[in-house]
């Protein structure tokens, strides 16, 4: 649209950003409250809105808890793993949906991206059950395994376009070049697809990081992520907070600035596969 | 250098039949151009004898080897693609250079600098080693496929459509450059192509494809001169040679003489066609005629056939006329662009009877076509 | 039927950028059949969107029928527009595809049928008015296109590459078809093409536009046979003109330097050559004449590479860089390595100014 209409022009523009400024007020608010909160004493809590003395004694608080630091730890590892997983697995499956034809095709790519629809608490008596059973609750291996539901759909369904758009010439002509399908495969597909590989390892790591009712259910007490011992702060006799606002910063602090660092990654490997020519 | 057999080779993807019990030899050092339209066959050829695709059935054999359980990097076969397939993540360079660091190679880099930087300056792009593949043009880009493919001195070489992503003017222009670079491409080289221009002037010999069958294997000329079948007679020459409907009829003795587009005017066939003719008892004939070989003739000319202007195109050194004939048909003539021609004039026009191409009515096959033509204008 | 002028008419994208159209000038008649012509990026199919009004005018006016359609709306303008891509719709019968348009304008039916049986036949697709697009050819569905464009009885229709999609054969029957129905209903036409051959046959006038700027609108066979400038020259014409750089040396002949090329200047060469000692020097192949035998005014050469295409023999004669092409009838006596004389005739040569690429002429 041309923008040289006139009128429209300055005040069409001014609206906008207006818009924009309140939308972007709506989606920080709950992160801004959350900074505020965290830096508020107990005394102030419940007296004063924006006005207050800021202080690092919730901070402290919370790294004094027990096993706080140790929930992060785990978090890391737990999420670590899960993507490694998920990439050994994934993309292989990838290429195969992308590059080849056989029957159920389609149905086995849309089984795949059908872990992502279900709700977790939907599933999560059975799965308990079964991981009693397995002797799998309280493990990382536990985690890690049904991590994938979460981690796997995502890399299959971005990998996939990008296997897609390489022209299976390419193949061949590393093949005629001299190189074993191996090697083409490793010297050449996969740094074709290393944004697609950035991107979907990043997201997956910060779904899994920030995943929750798994955690919560099949980690039990000894195998508890960041996510789940922030609840902890709720659960006490007085609600601190200032406790539970700092936990939940410090939870998801790694998550923003993960996602921040990789903006220009995240664009570009989840849009590149998908626009055709 | 190398020959190349092949025996009844077949290829199906899923239901459908890409080639069909092809058979054919390639000579050692010989340029075969192969020749069809989309979903000939041609590229699934190239991709079989690459060993990129493999057969349902039938041999391949390269320089006498068969050389079916081989795997690509073994065959010493080098391809160009319709695509190119450039390495995206190289430079000019590193593509060229990407064969001979393999494993089948394992050049020392010294070597490899040597090889690359002398096929690069064969094919004029020596001052664009360090560009990246996305910086090039499309003729840049060809250019390193078939440097890629040269520096790797192949017994077979094999392309695939390698002008058919250029603009007219510069397919033009490689068209004629490949022709030249013959003798340094030096082996046997197999080229697909759906413009006939490019199977007539490269080929020593041209293989017609289509539907996955092989219907003539010969040289330019007899492709041209002689094709197999109207079949084949549509695909050479531009615009689309004319098929007419004919009549033998006895002209006393043993001559005979055509009758066409319901015009009570015989032509008299050469004594060699007729011979031809005689021999084979054919009754119901169809004819060829090339747009180039249909003349306007003068008004008043008994000989000639009736017509109206249907279309005129000016095409700026000649010109397409579409002329409507007494029964109907459309006969198209191509004629010097000089002359300007109106919509719906009456004309008439000649065919000499010497520059027929004579096919079988039933069969649809070649029959005859006079040897009596004269070379010179 | 109208007739449609370009008065000025600018496209620009972003100010930083240069413009995609700068200031078109072009008058059509009624009637007429005028071919936007030009490679990718030239600035045709953004004419063509303006006119249709699908892209906004930076500056400039579009007048159709003597009323200025800058800020009509699409449908008000009286156009017909065939898309690239056929774009009929798949569920309806070739029937309903006509008169689709004129059922949304609430036309009376019985104007729709009539209207109906009349494309129909002027496009030769009676026979094909209950079938759906999946039933049909490419050329075909090419016809129910400009039908479907035609239907509202526009004052220009709008033809984007319509013969793009085809292959090659049909092609040149659906060329012919069109140059037929052009010339029988006679509606004015503008059709944007970067197919030479295309613009060359079917329209009376040819725009040249090359970088958003009109290089020459005239006559098929005056852009081909007298081109405003070397872009024309180049573009217009199957094998292409032969084009390439020379000196005017101190005897009187063009030459190619370091190699052999040595071309004597007449009378009528002299004349457009004026003081320049350098000039750009074009001639089409079948402007070439080969012999075996040398003459005051010919030019010494070796056959570098022959093909022979069927009625046609082109000959290459290479000069340094420069590879000469020329065409001849067909014949067999030429072969590579075989010395050679080449002869030009002053009509068959351009000179083009090697600044700004002008052809000059006397």
């Amino acid at each position: 649209m041309d923008s040289n209409k006139g009128i429209f022009g300055l005040f069409g523009s001014i609206l906008r950003n207006f818009v924009l400024f309140l939308y972007a007020l709506f989606v920080l608010f709950p992160l801004i409250w959350m900074v505020i909160l965290s830096l508020k004493p107990d005394e102030h809590m419940v007296t004063t809105t924006f006005i207050f003395s800021p202080t690092l004694e919730n901070f402290r608080a919370v790294f004094g808890q027990e096993g706080f630091l140790r929930s992060l730890w785990n978090n890391l590892v737990v999420s670590s793993l899960a993507v490694g997983l998920s990439l050994v697995v994934g993309v292989p499956a990838a290429y195969a949906l992308g590059r080849y034809q056989f029957k159920g095709r389609e149905e086995i790519a849309f089984t795949f991206l059908s872990f992502r629809f279900v709700p977790e608490i939907l599933i999560i008596i059975p799965l308990y059950l079964i991981y009693q059973k397995l002797g799998l609750i309280e493990s990382v291996s536990g985690l890690v395994w049904v991590y994938q539901l979460i981690s796997l759909p995502l890399l299959i369904w971005i990998l996939r376009g990008f296997f897609e758009d390489i022209s299976p010439d390419i193949e061949g002509a590393a093949q005629l070049d001299g190189y074993s399908w191996w090697q083409v495969f490793f010297k050449i597909l996969l740094p074709m697809v290393k944004p697609g590989i950035v991107a979907a390892t990043l997201l997956g790591f910060i779904l899994c990081w920030n995943s929750f009712t798994f955690a919560l259910q099949l980690g039990g007490a000894s195998m508890q992520t960041s996510t789940v011992s922030t609840t902890r702060f709720l659960a006490s006799d007085t609600v601190h907070y200032g406790w539970v606002a700092a936990a939940a910063l410090l939870s998801s602090l790694p998550g923003v600035i993960l996602a921040l660092l990789i903006q220009k990654h995240l664009v570009r490997g989840l849009s590149f596969g998908a626009v055709k020519g | 250098m190398a020959s190349v057999e092949l025996q009844g080779l077949t290829k199906y993807y899923n239901k459908r039949r890409a080639l069909e019990n092809l058979s054919l030899d390639i000579h050692d050092n010989e340029f075969l151009a192969v020749f069809g339209p989309a979903g000939a066959g041609k590229t699934t050829m190239l991709s079989l004898i690459a060993g990129i695709a493999t057969p349902n059935s039938g041999t391949i054999k390269i320089g006498g080897r068969e050389i079916g359980g081989l795997a690509p990097a073994d065959r010493n076969v080098a391809m160009v693609f319709e695509s190119y397939a450039l390495y995206s993540q190289f430079n000019v360079y590193d593509n060229m250079a990407f064969p001979l660091r393999s494993p089948k190679f394992k050049l020392p880099e010294d070597k490899i600098k040597e090889r690359v930087t002398h096929h690069a300056k064969v094919m004029r792009i020596d001052h664009l080693l360090e560009r990246p593949i996305q910086a090039l043009s499309n003729g840049q880009r060809q250019r390193t496929a078939l440097g890629r493919a040269l520096v790797r001195n192949p017994d077979l070489f094999l392309l695939d459509e390698p002008l058919s992503h250029l603009s007219a003017n510069l397919r033009h222009s490689m068209r004629v450059e490949l022709k030249e670079m013959r003798t340094q491409l030096g082996t046997t080289t197999i080229y697909a192509t759906h413009d006939y221009r490019e199977a007539m002037s490269l080929g020593d010999r041209v293989a017609m494809l289509n539907g996955g069958h092989l219907l003539q294997l010969a040289s330019p000329d007899d492709v041209y001169f002689r094709p197999a079948s109207i079949d084949v007679a549509k695909f050479f020459g531009d615009p689309e040679v004319n098929i007419l409907d004919a009549k033998l009829k006895s002209s006393g003795g043993s001559k005979l003489s055509l009758h066409m587009l319901e015009e009570n005017i015989p032509l008299p066939l050469p004594p060699d066609v007729v011979q031809v003719l005689n021999e084979k008892h054919t009754s119901k004939i169809q004819v060829g005629v090339r747009p180039p070989d249909v003349r306007i003739a003068r008004e008043g000319d008994k000989q000639a056939f009736h017509a109206t202007i249907y279309s005129f195109e000016p095409l700026g050194t000649r010109s397409i006329l579409t002329l409507k004939a007494v029964d109907g048909s459309l006969v198209r003539a191509l004629v010097d662009g000089h002359q300007t021609f109106e919509m719906d004039r009456r004309t008439q026009f000649r065919i000499d009877p010497h520059l027929l191409i004579i096919f079988d009515a039933e069969s649809q096959r070649f029959l005859a076509r006079s040897a009596e033509f004269s070379e010179e204008p | 039927m109208a007739e449609l002028l370009y008065r000025k008419l600018v496209k620009q994208y972003r100010p930083d950028l240069p413009p995609a159209l700068d200031r078109l000038d072009l008058k059509i008649r009624d009637g007429e059949f005028i071919a936007l012509l030009g490679p990718s990026g030239c600035g045709k199919s953004t004419t063509l969107r303006m006119t249709a009004g699908l892209e906004s005018v930076s500056d400039g006016q579009i007048v159709i029928g003597g009323k200025v359609v800058n800020n009509t709306h699409p449908k008000d303008r009286g156009i017909g527009l065939a898309f690239e891509n056929y774009a009929l719709y798949p569920p309806l019968t070739v029937r309903d595809n006509l008169a689709f348009n004129l059922r949304a304008h609430r036309v009376k039916q019985t104007e729709i049928d009539k209207r109906v049986a009349e494309i129909a036949k002027y496009l030769h697709v009676e026979e094909l008015l209950d079938l759906k697009p999946a039933a049909l050819s490419s050329g075909q569905k090419q016809r129910v296109n400009i039908g479907r464009a035609l239907i509202r009885r526009p004052a220009v229709l709008l033809l984007d590459e319509p013969l793009s999609h085809l292959d090659a054969a049909l092609r040149v029957k659906m060329r012919t078809e069109i140059k037929r129905l052009h010339t029988e209903q006679r509606f004015t036409t503008i059709m944007v093409t970067h197919d030479q051959l295309e613009a060359m046959a079917l329209a009376d006038r040819i725009a040249v536009l090359n970088d958003g700027k009109l290089q020459q609108f005239d006559t098929p066979l005056q852009v081909f046979n007298h081109p405003a400038n070397e872009f024309v020259a180049g573009f217009l014409g199957e094998p292409p003109m032969n084009i390439f750089a020379v000196n005017a040396d101190s005897n009187r002949r063009l030459v190619v330097p370091g190699t052999d090329f040595a071309l004597p200047v007449t009378n009528y060469v002299g004349r457009l050559l004026g003081h320049r000692t350098s000039v750009r020097l074009g001639v089409r192949p079948w402007g070439i004449r080969v012999s075996h035998t040398p003459s005051e005014i010919s030019v010494p050469g070796t056959v570098s590479v022959v093909e022979n295409l069927g009625d046609e023999t082109r000959v290459g004669v290479r000069y340094g860089d420069m590879l000469l092409m020329a065409s001849t009838v067909m014949t067999r006596i030429y072969k590579p390595g075989l010395k050679v004389h080449l002869t030009f005739e002053d009509e068959d040569l351009n000179l083009f100014d090697q600044n700004t690429g002008e052809r000059l002429t006397a």
